[in-house]
């Protein structure tokens, strides 16, 4: 090859390079799977997280606009949303936690302590801020996967009839919440 | 006021690197001796006022001044004074302002110590290096300055430094990484500066050498305690995980050692110019590339920095601009260039060349998985993932050859070798690896498979080689001691480097093998078995630091009813931002470490424990230690030291 193309090849691969990072600036990379969006929500019967008699399915939350909120102890971001939240909870958004425990394995089980867990969250929501009308337990992780969830926090915005507006990867801050949630509650009403 | 003072101290810095870019370039270019004369002092200039800074942001951070919003978010008043002064590298904006220091102290030495060269060739440089400060200096101003306040409502408390960063490696850890980064920039700037100049000789490489050795020598540093630190902090046993953000300061590291032995030949041979010049502007690149990765959110990392897009489409248009124009640069003198030197195939040169591409495949591997996933999905082809998995395969296929030609390679010479006589030498190598590796592995472990066998007899056959080079060179000479003194501390850096990389690939491949753990449920009393060691449960004991509270497993350990030692494993719950935090308890050793994390407390009085015992995990970071000791030592090669004392004189 001429020496002279040659020279350019870094050059040309780099403009091509700054192409496809100036798009993933913009693309969005914390919508992951937005396979579920206009879905409804996939049905499930379980647990309360402080009550394990009391169980929940996807008919309870219906009639209702509310946010399913995928968090955990053991997630840093998910406690530093919890005050955020809470603000939103006394502005009467309602919001539905998902229990996402990370030290439990189905093929380990015997390690669990739920009583310890119970309490650990007890600690954490008392000090800061509880924005949840009630916390369900997803222990299998069924929902979850059904969900498409891939960490935690993430967040879902789910309409009356129970169809899944929004998928958000991330903590929830006032930024996040002004530029996408807002817009998307304004949209139903 | 004194935090306006910091901001204002910045500014001036900014106004002197812009005259620090614009009056040594212009006056290079139009042949205005005076113009070019002041850059030196425009670069002190630069650095005392970013030093001063600093300074004032550690004195602000230090009297808890929770008007300042960056000291708000990082500090707080429990936090003991010398994670105060980390915390002000611990955020996204004094992150940037240590890179700043960094950068202007990088700039004020080389206007210190390159009196001896043309002044041409010297304001170039100075003048390139000015044109980064000015680039850095403005993001940090325009939209990432930690003087910002946080009135009229501040918090009476600050929200405490993340746990996961109040740690000792991480006081080292980011200075060091940065010192290599930014230290990057001057290989960049003089490689820019030659193009610029049109004079490709073997002088720029011959200069640039010392530096980029340097840079070299601290990212080696601070990516070998960046690894310790995940290790002994994340209570997961792991050092190396292969996200986005280890990636990115991976990829400069292995185009910089690329560069090293590229810009060897380049000195002494006069060979590969052209792609010496291109490893240079790469290695930079990278550091910024992976400055975007790392502060942009364009991909999704664990490790969690600020991101924000505004700031990712700066540093962005900083990259475009910088590397875009380096490049277009390069393509435009690089067809002037021409290799003097000739060689043959069985040659160093060669040995070197092939270096160079797997070093460089390796980069491309390390960026195409960190990048890929992003691609793909703008290309509208889905979400994938790349893990551990990919990484771990494509560098296991490529150390192979590299191994291999690391135990030839430093035994020929330049142009051209007669193979015959070597070949017989590296054949003896090869069998004494063997056995040896046998003997090591078969005496130690009851299953070896074919794959640990292979890997760690690379590391010894590095191992032998360079050792057996070295016994050969020095009876060579009259004496022993005359031996070690000939040899040069080129060659001694070699040998250092190299053994250092064989401990590496042997803690990799040992540890990633015969690493056990068992996840246990204890009650005090208890003893749990793992290899020849058995450790009883004691019991948890309170316990209650500066900024956190928390218990401690307290277990002994015990090897034929012996006492090894006594490990307190502990969970902390900070009481600020209320994390809990795993502190692994280590028991280090040469051949194995015995590693303890606390995990819940279960019904009953018992609790969870996870116990690991890695053997010579260890050796890893001795390897990375050694090897960045071979570039500290060229440092004091008389080469380099006789410049700089005639360059003092002058």
């Amino acid at each position: 090859m001429n020496r002279k193309i040659l020279g350019f090849l870094p050059f040309l691969i780099f403009v091509l390079l700054c192409v496809f990072l100036y798009q993933g600036l913009f693309g969005n990379p914390r919508e992951l799977q937005t396979g579920r969006l206009g879905q409804t929500m996939p049905s499930f019967n379980l647990p309360d997280l402080m009550d394990e008699n009391k169980r929940w399915t996807e008919k309870d939350l219906l009639g209702e606009v509310y946010l399913m909120n995928v968090w955990g102890t053991w997630c840093p971001t998910c406690i530093a949303e919890l005050g955020y939240l809470t603000k939103l909870r006394e502005q009467g958004v309602k919001i539905v936690g998902l229990y996402y425990e990370q030290a439990y394995d189905p093929d380990f089980g015997d390690h669990f302590d739920m009583n310890a867990l119970r309490k650990e969250v007890d600690t954490m929501l008392s000090r800061a801020g509880n924005p949840y009308q009630f916390n369900i337990l997803d222990l299998e992780r069924s929902l979850a996967l059904d969900l498409g969830v891939s960490g935690a926090p993430e967040t879902f915005l789910v309409d009356k009839k129970g169809t899944i507006l929004l998928h958000h990867t991330g903590d929830i801050n006032q930024r996040v919440w002004r530029s996408k949630f807002l817009p998307a509650l304004e949209e139903l009403q | 006021m004194i935090p306006e003072i910091g901001y204002f101290a910045l500014v001036l810095a900014m106004a002197l690197s812009l005259l620090l870019c614009i009056f040594p370039l212009w006056g290079a270019y139009t042949g205005n001796l005076r113009l070019m004369r002041a850059a030196p002092s425009l670069a002190l200039g630069q650095c005392l006022f970013v030093l001063f800074s600093f300074g004032i942001l550690i004195y602000i951070t230090l009297t808890d001044d929770f008007t300042v919003a960056y000291v708000a978010h990082h500090s707080s008043s429990t936090l003991p004074w010398y994670y105060k002064v980390t915390s002000t590298w611990g955020g996204h904006e004094g992150a940037i302002l240590l890179w700043l220091v960094m950068q202007s102290s990088w700039t004020a030495l080389v206007a210190l110590m390159s009196k001896s060269l043309p002044w041409v060739l010297r304001a170039r440089v100075l003048g390139v290096l000015g044109f980064l400060g000015v680039g850095f200096m403005l993001y940090t101003l325009w939209m990432s300055s930690p003087f910002e306040r946080l009135l009229p409502y501040f918090p009476v408390e600050g929200r405490d430094l993340n746990p996961l960063l109040q740690d000792p490696g991480m006081i080292i850890h980011p200075p060091l990484l940065y010192m290599g980064y930014v230290g990057l920039s001057v290989s960049f700037s003089f490689a820019i500066a030659a193009l610029l100049t049109g004079k490709l000789d073997n002088t720029w490489a011959k200069w640039s050498r010392p530096w980029t050795m340097v840079a070299w020598a601290f990212l080696t540093l601070g990516i070998t305690i960046g690894s310790w630190w995940a290790y002994a902090e994340l209570g997961w046993g792991g050092w190396w995980f292969w996200d986005p953000v280890e990636n990115a300061s991976l990829m400069p590291w292995l185009v910089a050692t690329a560069l090293l032995h590229s810009l060897a030949v380049t000195e002494k041979r006069g060979v590969f110019k052209s792609w010496t010049v291109l490893l240079a502007i790469t290695a930079f690149s990278l550091c910024l590339l992976g400055t975007f990765i790392v502060r942009s959110g364009i991909i999704v990392s664990v490790h969690a920095f600020a991101t924000d897009p505004d700031r990712g489409l700066y540093i962005l248009s900083f990259l475009a601009v910088v590397v875009g124009g380096s490049l277009a640069l390069y393509a435009a003198r690089v067809s002037q260039v021409h290799s003097e030197g000739r060689y043959r195939f069985a040659s160093r040169e060669v040995a070197l060349w092939l270096n160079n591409i797997f070093l460089v495949v390796a980069t491309l591997i390390v960026l195409l998985g960190t990048l890929l996933p992003m691609i793909h999905k703008e290309l509208g082809l889905g979400s994938i993932s790349i893990g551990v998995p990919f990484f771990n395969q494509m560098f296991a296929i490529l150390i192979v050859p590299f191994a291999l030609l690391l135990g030839i390679a430093p035994m020929l010479r330049w142009k051209q070798n007669k193979l015959s006589p070597l070949a017989k030498k590296w054949l003896v190598n090869v069998a004494l690896s063997l056995v040896a590796t046998a003997a090591w592995l078969f005496s130690n472990y009851e299953q070896v498979s074919a794959l640990t066998f292979m890997a760690t007899a690379l590391a010894v056959w590095i191992m032998f080689s360079t050792v057996s080079d070295l016994l050969q060179k020095i009876s060579l000479q009259a004496s022993i001691s005359e031996g070690f003194k000939r040899l040069g501390l080129s060659y001694w850096a070699m040998v250092l480097g190299h053994v250092g990389l064989a401990f590496v690939i042997a803690s990799v491949t040992l540890t990633s093998a015969y690493s056990v753990e068992r996840a246990v449920a204890m009650k005090p009393g208890d003893i749990a078995t793992l290899n020849e060691y058995q450790y009883r449960f004691d019991g948890v004991k309170e316990i209650r630091g500066p900024n956190y509270s928390g218990h401690a497993g307290v277990v002994t350990v015990l090897k034929d009813d012996e006492l090894v030692t006594e490990l307190y494993a502990e969970k902390r719950l900070y009481d600020i931002g209320m994390q809990f935090m795993t502190e692994a308890a280590i028991d280090d050793g040469f051949f194995r470490d015995l590693y303890l994390a606390l995990g819940e407390q279960m019904s009953q009085g018992a609790w969870s424990l996870r116990i690991y015992h890695k053997p010579y995990v260890r050796w890893m970071w001795l390897g990375g230690i050694l090897i960045s000791l071979a570039g500290f030592i060229v440092l004091a090669d008389k080469r380099y030291r006789r410049r700089v004392k005639k360059g003092a004189q002058a």
